[in-house]
């Protein structure tokens, strides 16, 4: 009886330690499959990224391809198990959509949408410094740039440049940004190997301006601006065809039939205080023969005074009694095949401050000054400033030369949220 | 005296094996209650987890470039702007570690809510945490951004490293005699995640 009842007492001894066990056992279970459930969401969420990043990189090879352009299955390595498939189709006239879904192990969907602007009209207005060449010349330290810089050439750096935009170059920063000498700070970061901005290949839409609508002369002139009365807009631009001859033609640029398109085929000779909005355009060089201001200064007030100054070759600061103890220009400076530079920099006094408020695009960088030992031999020293309000895409002076960007933008990146298990 | 032997050992016997079952079922109990413990906080690291990253992965959707993305960021709390349901329409997400006064009831004293607003909105919490962590890098990375970042720094921020901690709200109280100088008296299981280096694609632009 005894013998009996032991065998039942063991047996459910053991029976309670074997339930007591299954439950501990499955408790460990459930704990690696939160492990396992983070894992496998992660990996679909990775799949369906990988499947965009491979979608673009055909779309940049042909930006034609609409619909299904990558449906792939991964049997190997860390996605398999796993599959996914990216579509792209138009959301209007001038964007398109990417979308990468995946799926992973037959139970695991992620989504990750990119949206492309296909064409946007930008204005070379947009940067405070762009060139095709940079040559041999670096930004260093005590440099800061406000507004958005481009290159289509390296761009080298030395110390501590600080660039409060976005900086960006077709070919490359040197040397890498934190590495060696170059510990520039970009606050709003910077991108290498983008697509180069080619300058136009003439000032066609600036020369039909100035034939309907605007003013069109043939050979040199010079230029006075007259700010006209306290009152806004009502500046006033007198043309000369030498500089201390007759005035030949005056504009308003409160005028409504003027369209504020200014050409000559020769150089343009400019000096004075704008008010209104005006751009002057040569066909050669543009000379700024003394300061040429906005009667309102954006840096200080509110302003609706803008200039280009847009040259075919060159935009030259002039060395003459005027430019040699300091030249103030506030426009957006354009030379399409040259530079922005000062005239006989390299022997011309010590002349001051250079200040510009605006932005300079040209060629090839051109020189103001030069330096021996960090302290100033000949020339100017730089205060460029930027005219926060020509970063907006929709202001620029009249018929300022603009550009198509040539890739798809890439102008949002959505990727699902999960809506978590438990 | 044979029987009588018998019943003694039979006894003794049986009272081990009795002592070994109490004893056997303490040890299950504590180990299930900490196993139970690990899962729960697993659990709901995984769940806030899901939501703060998915969130963040998005922050700069449908912003222009010219546009600042992050509005405040400090060690435990940031403000940033995305297209949340992509309507054409900006929205501001803010999130936030909350004070530890307002989880007082719950044993642990370190727990505190993560909150969620958006825009105007009502006040979310997505989860309870004992740590939510905050650093913000540049580009380049050459310099950690401080936080809290100045307002003229908030544009460098283009990666986020965030860090978490869960722990259970009740504990397994420990020994009196077992706990040293500074340590606390119970057991609190945790968990503990990181997402070092979160770069919303839309920050790169």
């Amino acid at each position: 009886m005894i013998g009996k009842g032991a065998i039942i007492f063991v047996l459910g001894f053991g029976v309670v330690l074997s339930i007591m066990g299954y439950r501990l056992h499955t408790l460990e279970n459930q704990a690696i499959t939160n492990m396992t459930y983070y894992s496998d969401v992660t990996t679909s969420h990775n799949l369906a990224t990988a499947g965009a990043n491979t979608a673009l990189s055909i779309l940049y090879q042909d930006s034609t391809r609409r619909g299904v352009i990558t449906s792939q299955t991964i049997t190997s390595g860390i996605f398999s198990g796993g599959s996914f498939t990216a579509t792209v189709d138009s959301v209007s006239s001038t964007k398109l959509r990417l979308s990468s879904i995946s799926l992973y192990k037959n139970k695991y969907r992620d989504t990750v949408e990119v949206y492309l602007d296909k064409t946007k009209l930008n204005y070379f207005s947009m940067y405070a410094w762009m060139t095709n060449f940079e040559g041999n010349v670096f930004w260093f330290t005590g440099d800061t740039v406000w507004g958005r810089i481009h290159s289509n050439g390296n761009l080298h750096m030395y110390g501590r440049p600080v660039f409060m935009e976005k900086v960006t170059t077709a070919k490359l920063i040197n040397p890498k940004p934190g590495v060696g000498t170059n510990k520039a700070i970009f606050k709003k970061g910077y991108e290498t190997g983008v697509a180069p901005i080619p300058l136009p290949t003439d000032l066609s839409e600036l020369n039909n301006a100035a034939i309907s609508g605007g003013r069109k002369y043939t050979g040199n002139i010079w230029i006075t601006l007259s700010a006209g009365t306290s009152a806004n807009n009502d500046g006033k631009v007198y043309i000369r065809s030498s500089e201390s001859g007759p005035i030949i033609d005056s504009i308003s640029l409160s005028d409504p039939t003027f369209n504020g398109a200014l050409l000559a085929t020769g150089t343009v000779y400019v000096k004075g205080v704008v008010d209104g909005r005006l751009t002057i355009a040569s066909q050669t060089n543009i000379s700024i023969i003394d300061d040429v201001i906005y009667e309102k200064n954006p840096l200080i007030t509110t302003s609706d005074d803008m200039l280009g100054l847009v040259a075919n070759n060159n935009v030259i600061v002039a060395d003459n009694t005027a430019n040699r103890s300091n030249c103030e220009i506030h426009a957006s400076i354009f030379a399409r095949l040259g530079s922005f530079y000062a005239e006989n920099y390299s022997t011309r006094p010590i002349s001051g401050w250079l200040k510009i408020v605006g932005g300079i695009i040209q060629d090839t960088r051109g020189a103001v000054g030069t330096f021996a030992n960090n302290v100033l031999k000949t020339g100017f020293l730089k205060r460029y400033y930027f005219d926060e309000r020509l970063s907006n895409s929709n202001d620029r002076p009249p018929f300022f030369p603009g550009f198509y960007s040539q890739t798809l933008n890439i102008s949002g990146w959505w990727e699902s949220v999960r809506i978590p298990e438990y | 005296m044979v029987t009588t032997l018998d019943i003694i050992f039979s006894l003794l016997l049986g009272g081990l094996l009795f002592m070994s079952i109490i004893n056997s079922n303490s040890v299950v109990s504590e180990n299930s209650t900490i196993i139970n413990g690990q899962m729960s906080v697993q659990q709901m690291l995984v769940s806030t987890a899901q939501i703060v990253e998915g969130e963040f992965r998005n922050m700069g959707m449908g912003v222009d470039e010219s546009e600042l993305v992050v509005i405040s960021a400090y060690d435990t709390a940031i403000a940033f702007r995305c297209d949340l349901d992509r309507n054409g329409t900006i929205d501001t997400i803010s999130y936030w570690l909350g004070p530890t006064s307002e989880l007082s009831q719950t044993q642990n004293e370190y727990d505190r809510f993560i909150h969620r607003r958006v825009n105007k909105g009502g006040v979310q919490s997505i989860g309870i945490v004992t740590r939510f962590n905050l650093k913000y890098f540049s580009q380049n990375e050459l310099d950690t951004l401080t936080p809290p970042v100045s307002y003229s720094d908030l544009s460098m921020i283009k990666i986020v490293e965030i860090t978490m901690e869960v722990q259970t709200s009740h504990g397994l109280y420990r020994d009196p005699r077992d706990v040293k100088m500074n340590e606390r008296n119970a057991v609190f299981p945790s968990s503990f995640w990181r997402q070092t280096r979160l770069a919303s694609q839309n920050l790169k632009r």
